[in-house]
């Protein structure tokens, strides 16, 4: 996946573990745009812009982050919609892009911390 | 609301806001004064079926996937015994590393239980505590209970630190063994978002906030009506 990480990101665009034949449109295989922003110190993610199943849920985001960015096993990610609210880890992306999306995304913004100890 | 932290008088603002949106949508938050001041905590009861036969069987994997299997209960022996009920759960070692915890004698049958959860707000931390406990006929929370509870997005963080995470502790008003959720970094989660919010003037309900957060960890859900439908700001 070639990624030009310098330069805008709004005509750039990657999908979430695409089907091997994955060729068509977003609104066929229900995909919707996900911007996300990073929230205090956390890593900025190289790429922002993610075509997301509207079924994947926050949890699965949340653990795609996380790995995306390397993140220790014991730091927890936490994303939140509408800047400020943590949507349940069982939550669609699809019911959230319904709720919050606009301009035709949705804005998701991460934040990574050590919760616990 | 600065510094990831807030006052009792915000708290209790915060508080009222998030009763009159519950009422709105049907959520079932109380308030329950203390002596007829002005103190006092949210409340929440929530019934929830619970598989009472909770033998693990996995080991524990670093990745997590979406499975539904998952290991509900992970203990490093050298940290038993801190506090709690001890006494009702039993640790058998699987491996070298952990050891795993099993309930006692379960049937295969589900169970229903009935969980409270209490929002108190704490002075020393200036921070919102989650107190919670479940009860059923003949048989109290266990430990074990605690942990089928929490979301297995939260886990493996809670697991590395599952004793400093959920204790039991005495209700401040009630003076009754809860379960608690430690809100020692509360402060350090809330800090960015708070800030992020306050850069682009857009203040929020700090305790709606924080329970978004940490009620999954406890199988609490909050509900998006809360940010969905209009609502006013702190």
């Amino acid at each position: 996946m070639s990624d030009s990480a310098e330069s805008p990101t709004e005509t750039q665009k990657e999908e979430i573990h695409p089907p091997p034949d994955d060729s068509a449109t977003n609104d066929d295989k229900k995909k919707i745009d996900v911007l996300l922003k990073a929230v205090g110190d956390t890593p900025i993610m190289k790429t922002k812009k993610w075509a997301v199943d509207k079924g994947r849920t926050v949890q699965s985001l949340a653990q795609f982050i996380s790995r995306f960015l390397k993140l220790d096993a014991t730091e927890q990610l936490f994303i939140y919609v509408n800047q400020s609210f943590a949507p349940s880890p069982d939550q669609e992306v699809g019911v959230l892009f319904d709720c919050f999306g606009s301009d035709g995304k949705l804005v998701l913004h991460y934040c990574k911390s050590q919760a616990w100890g | 609301m600065s510094c990831g932290v807030l006052d009792e008088e915000e708290f209790s603002r915060c508080c009222q806001l998030l009763l009159h949106h519950s009422d709105s949508v049907g959520d079932g938050w109380s308030w329950e004064a203390v002596q007829s001041s002005d103190e006092g905590y949210l409340k929440k009861t929530v019934l929830r079926s619970v598989p009472a036969d909770q033998s693990i069987t996995q080991k524990h994997k670093e990745s997590g996937s979406d499975s539904e299997q998952f290991d509900y209960c992970r203990f490093k022996t050298e940290e038993q015994g801190v506090n709690g009920s001890a006494d009702s759960l039993r640790p058998d070692v699987e491996d070298e590393d952990d050891c795993v915890c099993r309930a006692p004698g379960g049937s295969s049958c589900s169970s229903v239980l009935q969980f409270e959860y209490h929002v108190l707000y704490s002075c020393s931390y200036r921070t919102p505590v989650l107190y919670f406990r479940a009860s059923t006929l003949g048989r109290s929370l266990t430990l074990e209970d605690v942990w089928n509870s929490v979301h297995p997005n939260y886990r493996l963080g809670l697991q590395s630190r599952p004793l400093d995470a959920i204790t039991q502790q005495e209700h401040p008003f009630l003076g009754q063994a809860f379960f608690f959720l430690h809100p020692c970094r509360t402060e350090e989660f809330m800090k960015p978002l708070l800030q992020m919010t306050w850069d682009q003037n857009r203040p929020v309900n700090y305790v709606l906030s924080w329970l978004s957060v940490v009620g999954p960890m406890v199988g609490l859900d909050v509900s998006l009506d809360y940010v969905t439908l209009q609502q006013p700001t702190v």
